[in-house]
């Protein structure tokens, strides 16, 4: 094998691919992915029938908030357990070492495994956002009415996306130097809770908080109750803002993971 | 003697490794400054019990801890460095791998990360599943197979880039007498190919019959080394077989209590 074969951007990328092909085959044959779709969808089926607790609110509306706080919970749940349980569990069985033994350099595998769960939650999403658009065009052709255009939809799955995908990077940064899968996806929930009420965060001694990313920024429900698309640029500074803090994740996750012994 | 151009397989100088207790300020030293070289091609066992070194002489081969201080280097290479792990090979102590992948799926999985592809993938992949056995149950989840089958499988993931040196900790643990049997005729194999072997065992009379070199630690100490013949001496022939190969071990460990 010629040395030059390992080296360059290229031979980076078809490993970090590898590494993300085995990390999404891995978890489709987990349960758990498979127990929090068939959960979120089956929330998302039934919410035309638990419309008694909308609170006054328009049966269209009242299905797409609830569906979109499925898809954002479920999905943060999921982000939070996976990214714990698919990396942590192979570094608990040793099979990590025969990979980081190899000429695999640390960021790229952790850049690998993130990428595979990204793969995952994507899949996850599109699952949830087919179905919850299935009962919507479903009520809207019974009810005459229509809630929101479909770009405004769209968008507003879209930012759920953003949202559970930041969830498992912070989660994979607490993977690079936790111990166990258990401690990891705790600690990833509780980051997401922190990150989920940093909107509320004030001045004085809760103003550090200012630093953590806010995910109320990630508000798909309130895209669909203004009713019309948000502006590009807008949307441009959220996915600069949700790649900055991305990039800033995975970077203290591979510091951490190259200094980590084994 | 090896050179520049052909330096030693394996050369640990002064290398020790120990961890910070806690908040104590005290440390475990997991192995004390060892210096050691191993030629190419021999095979190198690391015997000792629970806590003596053994693991982390080979982690540290493999690159996966850092020393506290001195070097270690694999044919001139600094172990961990990208030039040393295109060299070396690594099946872990009782690993796991991946359930829902077969046999052959695995292994071209490794290949890939190992910069292999294409025809030449598919050539390693078939030549290691016929040499450590695994033909037959290619096909079958990874998930399924028995404990001598998962570590037949590591093996040859160990092996399937012709590393020049291959690690192995603890290969024999859990495999029934056939299974030991047919673990030393893969590593006289891989050292008839010309592969550096070095493996820890608690299994003296296995590491008696397949290794050029021992070397028996304990409690992160370097014990004694040498060639078998050596290290048993003339005893050897009067009194054949593992038995006399322990007393040396257990005279060795409690002349350092």
């Amino acid at each position: 094998m010629s040395d030059t074969a390992h080296h360059g951007p290229a031979a980076s990328l078809r490993r970090i691919r590898l590494i993300a092909g085995h990390t999404l085959g891995a978890a489709l044959h987990q349960r758990l992915a498979l127990l929090l779709a068939i959960t979120g969808a089956a929330l998302v089926l039934g919410a035309r029938w638990l419309r008694d607790f909308n609170f006054g609110a328009a049966e269209l509306k009242f299905i797409a908030d609830f569906g979109l706080g499925a898809i954002g919970f479920f999905g943060t749940l999921l982000a939070a357990l996976a990214t714990a349980q698919l990396f942590c569990s192979e570094i608990e069985s040793r099979a990590a070492d025969c990979v980081l033994t190899r000429p695999v350099r640390r960021w790229e595998y952790l850049t690998g495994k993130f990428a595979g769960v990204v793969a995952l939650l994507t899949l996850f999403v599109l699952t949830l956002v087919i179905v919850l658009g299935v009962v919507l065009a479903v009520r809207e052709s019974q009810l005459g009415a229509t809630l929101a255009p479909l770009p405004v939809f769209l968008q507003a799955c879209a930012l759920q996306w953003l949202k559970i995908t930041l969830v498992a990077a912070m989660t994979l940064f607490v993977c690079s130097y936790a111990g166990s899968a258990l401690f990891a996806s705790c600690a990833g929930l509780l980051l997401a809770l922190v990150a989920q009420l940093r909107g509320f965060a004030g001045g004085g001694s809760w103003a550090w908080l200012r630093v953590w990313p806010d995910l109320g920024l990630f508000d798909g429900e309130a895209l669909l109750a203004a009713g019309h698309p948000a502006s590009g640029g807008w949307l441009l500074s959220l996915a600069g803002y949700w790649a900055a803090y991305v990039l800033l994740f995975v970077a203290l996750a591979s510091y951490a993971f190259k200094r980590r012994e084994f | 003697m090896p050179s520049a151009e052909a330096p030693w397989a394996v050369e640990f100088a002064a290398f020790a490794k120990s961890y910070p207790t806690g908040w104590t300020g005290g440390r475990i030293h997991a192995l004390r400054p060892l210096t050691l070289q191993l030629a190419a091609g021999q095979v190198l066992g690391l015997l000792g019990p629970n806590g003596s070194g053994k693991s982390t002489t080979l982690k540290a081969l493999a690159g996966l801890i850092a020393p506290t201080e001195g070097t270690c280097r694999i044919f001139g290479q600094a172990a961990g460095s990208d030039a040393a792990r295109t060299l070396v090979g690594y099946l872990p102590e009782a690993p796991q791998f991946s359930p829902h992948q077969t046999g052959r799926e695995f292994l071209h999985y490794c290949a890939g990360l190992s910069s292999l592809g294409g025809a030449t993938a598919t050539r390693r992949v078939d030549e290691v599943l016929r040499w450590s056995g695994l033909g037959e149950a290619a096909e079958r989840k990874v998930g399924t197979y028995s404990k001598g089958m998962t570590q037949r499988v590591g093996l040859a993931q160990a092996v399937l880039h012709e590393p020049r040196l291959v690690l192995l900790d603890e290969p024999a643990g859990g495999l029934d007498p056939e299974g030991r049997l047919a673990l030393n005729r893969l590593i006289r194999d891989l050292a008839a190919r010309g592969t550096t072997v070095v493996f820890s065992s608690h299994l003296l009379a296995q590491a008696e019959e397949v290794c050029d070199r021992l070397v028996l630690l304990g409690r992160g100490r370097l014990l004694a080394e040498g060639a078998p013949a050596e290290l048993l001496g003339a005893e050897r022939d009067a009194n054949p077989g593992p038995s006399r190969l322990e007393k040396l071990y257990l005279e060795k460990l409690h002349a350092h209590e």
